[in-house]
């Protein structure tokens, strides 16, 4: 069973093993997130909500929200910004794309993959593409708090891979909470359902188990029809 | 306006006009996550007060000017709606509310962890829907849970109550007509863990001794309601698993 | 910019010394800079005072206008203070609208006057439901060195007492002098580290995360407090504060109020 919590919780007096969502006073480790205590390892303290801060590494779905010569300003659903550089793309030729005809390359709104290279103190933020980054077309955009995204991974993957199976789809998921399902209409409609279902029970457990009922559920209702 | 005493009697046979005894509170409900765009929130009631709090953040500030490079800034809104009150009150903000809403925010400030997210805002509204005295601990402790909601890093929960003086007597959390035809007024608000005071105003008049009973009770009070905040967060991802299922 | 570096650096200049048991102007911790209450120097309001506490220097002005009573308090003379931080008083400062500082300044040392009823506010009334006296209190802070909490509520009560009301502008008769039952003074103290400064200058409020205001009376009771400052403070700082409070409000009135 899942131990909710509360922040100024006491949790354990085992300060050597403080992580994440935890602080340490007076030599005992409490909670500064409201959320679920996870202490297989280190004592962490898994928050139930809350804003999404990169960290390098991470690989998200931004959104092109300001052209700013010599960078694209992209929305990562953070309080923080994105940079991309206009050196990610080169023109036909090979050399620099110019000046006034960035938004050919990358548009507002347009969507994209990346991975966060650097963050620094004062919370700049500078992205690179990925490959494939383009999620221009035949897809759907999910947005799920990113404290569920670890939930609807599964652990070692489980959760997503079922998903995949039984609903036939595409689906990335990103660290910042966004989703992206690319396949057939309805299969697309049943994957956004089961990931909402995630995101809505994320605190229970047993919910592999649900999900799957939920989606063999559906499909037997569909045969039938 | 304290200048009612004598006219009328507030404790009668040693029982208040509600009922209540000298040390009692008002009831309580809370319920967490109440509004849907906020990041956080709750509402919160203390007898005939009504109070909702909502948080959004950390999210980018603006002005940017305003920005702090090194940790979140807590804005705090205090509001009342002109229907909470007998005489409607004239919309937005007035010097009253500007001082709530000061004190109310130094109240949180030693509790949340602003820096985990420098340059950012973190906006705290706290709406009166309904009032019967006593509306600026209704909102802290409102806007303490939404903070807890919203999933911004804190050391603690903050809880709040007021004591005064009603017919010479110290008693808990008054009610309008007793903060109307009072001696006293002290609104008080604290961390449980630490017994460590973010608010003490007081408005009246107090003997000594009087001011040291009135911040002990209150201080007695406020672990009281900070055992039904923790519960109202709690009891919300403790529903028994499936029945959520739509 | 510049001057926030220089109040980081002070800062920590501040706690250092506290730490040996010392303040930045070389005082003790429960003594008050050098006051001085200078009265009735402004011609044209009824009452004023000019208070310096160390380099801290308010003016405080009172005027009496007859105007329209409160309506559930038509038999009442009205009180109205306000307190503006004029951009000559301190960088900090800005012109504009009154921000939450003036507010809670204003508000604060109103609360200290109104809790105490010093003034006898039913002696001001002119005619029930129709006129009575409105009493306005504007603190002009001229230099702000801290602790204007202290130097405000000063002024104001030095202003209030021997007021001539200013019957015969108005063609009125009735009360001659404004009607005075009580003293409060304010004591304000910060905690820095565990310790617990009366009257912070200016550094020491910056160093310091909770300030507590204090207002008693003649007779010693407790008529305003107010805690601001974005730390907490424990049971026993707030009894050492109400405790010295008391014990310096006697001090300040006997020695700036009668004499």
């Amino acid at each position: 069973m899942y131990k909710v919590v509360v922040p100024g919780d006491f949790i354990s007096e085992a300060v050597s093993r403080a992580g994440e969502g935890t602080y340490v006073e007076d030599g005992k480790v409490y909670a500064m997130r409201y959320g679920i205590v996870d202490e297989r390892g280190e004592i962490k303290v898994i928050a139930l909500s809350g804003k999404y801060v990169p960290t390098e590494g991470d690989v998200v779905i931004g959104r092109v929200a300001e052209i700013s010569f010599p960078f694209w300003i992209v929305d990562i659903a953070s309080p923080y910004e994105a940079r991309l550089h206009m050196s990610e793309f080169t023109d036909a030729r090979g050399e620099k794309i110019e000046f006034g005809s960035m938004n050919r390359y990358l548009d507002l709104d347009d969507l994209i993959m990346a991975k966060v290279m650097n963050v620094d103190v004062m919370m700049r933020i500078e992205l690179a593409l990925k490959e494939d980054f383009n999620l221009r077309s035949g897809g759907r955009l999910i947005e799920i708090p990113h404290t569920k995204v670890p939930r609807v991974i599964g652990r070692s993957g489980s959760m997503i891979k079922m998903l995949k199976d039984k609903c036939n789809c595409f689906i990335f998921i990103a660290k910042n909470g966004r989703i992206w399902v690319r396949g057939r209409e309805d299969d697309m409609n049943l994957a956004t359902e089961a990931i909402l279902k995630i995101a809505r029970e994320s605190h229970t457990s047993g919910l592999t188990d649900r999900v799957a009922d939920f989606l063999d559920s559906f499909k037997r209702e569909k045969g039938r029809r | 306006m304290k200048e009612g005493k004598g006219e009328i009697e507030l404790i009668k046979e040693g029982k208040r006009l509600d009922g209540r005894g000298f040390e009692e509170l008002r009831p309580i409900k809370i319920e967490v996550g109440v509004l849907k765009r906020a990041d956080g929130s709750c509402y919160f009631e203390l007898g005939g007060n009504k109070v909702i709090a909502a948080v959004y953040g950390p999210r980018e500030m603006h002005p940017r000017h305003a920005q702090d490079a090194k940790m979140a800034v807590v804005r705090y809104r205090y509001n009342m709606a002109p229907f909470s009150v007998d005489d409607r009150k004239r919309p937005g903000p007035d010097r009253r509310s500007v001082e709530i809403s000061k004190v109310s925010r130094e109240a949180l400030d030693p509790v949340v962890m602003r820096e985990y997210y420098p340059k950012t805002s973190i906006d705290v509204y706290v709406e009166v829907l309904q009032s019967d005295a006593g509306t600026r601990t209704a909102g802290i402790n409102a806007a303490s849970v939404a903070l807890a909601d919203a999933g911004i890093p804190m050391k603690d929960l903050v809880s709040s109550v007021a004591v005064g003086k009603i017919d010479g007597e110290v008693v808990l959390d008054l009610d309008a007509m007793e903060d109307n035809n009072g001696e006293a007024d002290m609104p008080v608000a604290m961390v449980a863990r630490t017994n460590t005071i973010t608010l003490l105003q007081m408005d009246g008049r107090f003997e000594k001794e009087e001011f040291e009973r009135g911040l002990k009770l209150a201080m007695s009070a406020c672990h009281k309601i900070y055992e039904l905040q923790r519960a109202a967060l709690i009891d919300r991802y403790s529903e028994s698993v499936g029945e959520g299922e739509e | 910019m510049g001057l926030e570096i220089v109040n980081e650096v002070r800062k920590d200049y501040v706690h250092d010394l506290i730490g040996s048991g010392k303040r930045v102007d070389g005082r003790g911790f429960r003594e008050y800079r050098e006051i001085s209450v200078e009265r009735d120097v402004i011609k044209r309001a009824e009452g004023s005072a000019r208070v310096k506490i160390g380099n801290t220097d308010v003016l405080v002005g009172v005027k009496l206008d007859p105007g329209a009573p409160f309506s559930d308090a038509p038999d009442k003379g009205v009180i109205i203070t306000n307190a503006e931080l004029v951009p000559l008083a301190s960088p900090e400062f800005e012109s504009g609208p009154p921000g939450e500082n003036s507010v809670q300044l204003a508000r604060v040392v109103d609360r200290g006057i109104r809790g105490s009823e010093a003034i006898d506010l039913e002696k001001l009334c002119i005619e029930e439901g129709e006129k009575v006296w409105i009493v306005f209190i504007d603190i002009h802070i001229l230099d702000n060195d801290g602790n204007l909490v202290d130097a405000a509520a000063l002024g104001a009560i030095a202003s209030l007492l021997n007021i001539r009301i200013p019957n015969e502008r108005y063609g009125l008769t009735g009360e001659s002098t404004l009607p005075m039952r009580d003293t409060p003074v304010a004591v304000t103290a910060v905690e820095i580290d565990g310790n617990i400064l009366v009257d912070p200058n200016f550094n020491e409020e910056n160093a310091a995360a909770s300030r507590l205001t204090v207002i008693s009376n003649a007779d010693g009771t407790l008529s305003g407090m107010q805690k601001s400052g974005s730390g907490g403070l424990k049971e026993e700082e707030i009894a050492e504060v109400v405790e010295m409070g008391i014990e310096k409000a006697g001090e300040i009135r006997e020695k700036y109020l009668f004499s």
